[in-house]
């Protein structure tokens, strides 16, 4: 139970993929312009971080150790197959949005990383978890940069038009500076918010 | 010979996983395979339907149901040229375009009366222009603007306030609008010399 908490406040806060360890900025600085687009990404990744890092870490004792990257990257790209294939069949309309970056999930760090980092010495169970709540960090901070982008962009949030007819869209927020503008305020808040621990690594490129 | 062990264990346990996954893959993509198909075939219909101003409510059955009913594919000097038929008279034609865009090549469908003198209706299928800017092509004022223009046998559609102006311009997006305009424009040059050639 202990090692839930512990996992669950790593993934949220102490050692977020996104604004403590910077992973996965590539696709949180591209889909971020609509609110349910950065949704459907950061559940696609969910589910892809935590399948793998379970498949990693159920194959752990039986992998060679000095293949284990191919082994790691061959399992990643599976389940991100799938994960396209799946948007394509019933999620048409979103699969054309997110265009390129679902089959770019393969090379996010954020899975790498945690099959590395936690999968690898870890028991399947808590790797799983492990898996979901990291994808889950990855999550929140996409959809409170998107939430601010697209409503300013937009003057809507999840389509819905909020902003009244007076709201005049502020473009530059849906362009990609808009992006690194809001994920370098992103990190400075947080950095403010939750001081790094001393004795802890932090973050790891 | 340990080394040698160091070798094959690992060719094989790779090997065994990849055949692993692989198979799952297939199966998945074969047994999914006739689903995006019909995807891809009502995102065709839609568009077409689109630029023939048939309006339908946009579920698939319903969408299925008219392009069935009143239109016909048909391959004409490999073109495929969608035909609208009422009552066995042919009301119109449909084209996919493709052209370069500011950011990308941007493709979709037009639409013409069977004289081909005037433009039924203009569909974006695919581009990507710039979310918010360029990106507004897809917005239903700026399409519903290229509905029962008089065809031009050089410069259909002119933006305005030129002399002659017909189509509003995006603001902040004028190369995007300029480019949309250059490839309806020479999309129906090439389609006035296709339609002479193959007798539509």
């Amino acid at each position: 139970m202990n090692e839930i908490i512990r996992v669950f406040k790593a993934g949220i806060y102490k050692d977020n993929p996104v604004f403590r360890q910077i992973l996965g900025i590539c696709s949180s600085l591209a889909v971020t312009n609509f609110l349910a687009n950065s949704f459907v990404m950061g559940v696609g990744l969910m589910f892809v971080t935590a399948f793998s890092s379970l498949t990693v870490s159920v194959i752990r004792q039986f992998t060679p150790k000095h293949i284990r990257m191919m082994v790691q990257t061959l399992i990643i790209s599976a389940y991100v197959i799938i994960l396209d294939i799946f948007l394509k069949a019933y999620f048409p309309a979103m699969s054309k949005n997110l265009g390129p970056y679902v089959g770019l999930i393969i090379t996010n760090c954020i899975i790498m990383g945690r099959a590395e980092a936690f999968a690898q010495n870890n028991k399947p169970f808590i790797s799983f978890f492990d898996g979901l709540i990291m994808g889950l960090g990855y999550t929140l901070v996409l959809m409170s940069v998107a939430f601010v982008r697209e409503l300013l962009g937009f003057g809507s949030l999840f389509g819905i038009q909020v902003l009244g007819e007076n709201w005049v869209n502020w473009t530059l927020m849906i362009m990609p500076p808009g992006a690194f503008f809001m994920i370098g305020i992103v990190i400075w808040v947080t950095s403010k918010w939750f001081p790094k621990e001393e004795e802890k690594g932090g973050a790891k490129a | 010979m340990a080394s040698k062990k160091k070798i094959i264990a690992p060719v094989m346990f790779m090997l065994l996983i990849t055949v692993l996954y692989t198979s799952v893959l297939a199966f998945i993509n074969e047994s999914t395979k006739g689903i995006i198909s019909e995807q891809e075939q009502l995102r065709i219909k839609r568009s077409v339907l689109y630029v023939f101003n048939m309006k339908s409510d946009g579920t698939s059955d319903e969408v299925n149901q008219l392009f069935d009913e009143s239109v016909t594919a048909e391959e004409v000097d490999g073109t495929l040229v969608y035909k609208r038929l009422e009552n066995g008279v042919a009301t119109g034609y449909a084209l996919a375009y493709t052209g370069k865009g500011l950011w990308g090549s941007i493709s979709g469908y037009i639409g013409f009366s069977p004289d081909f003198t005037e433009v039924l209706g203009v569909d974006f299928v695919a581009h990507s222009e710039t979310p918010g800017l360029g990106g507004r092509i897809d917005e239903p004022w700026f399409k519903e603007q290229f509905r029962g223009i008089t065809v031009d046998s050089v410069k259909t559609l002119v933006i305005k306030p030129s002399d002659g102006g017909n189509i509003d311009g995006i603001t902040g997006a004028t190369l995007t609008s300029v480019a949309v305009v250059n490839i309806v424009n020479q999309f129906i040059i090439d389609t006035l010399a296709f339609a002479k050639e193959a007798n539509l």
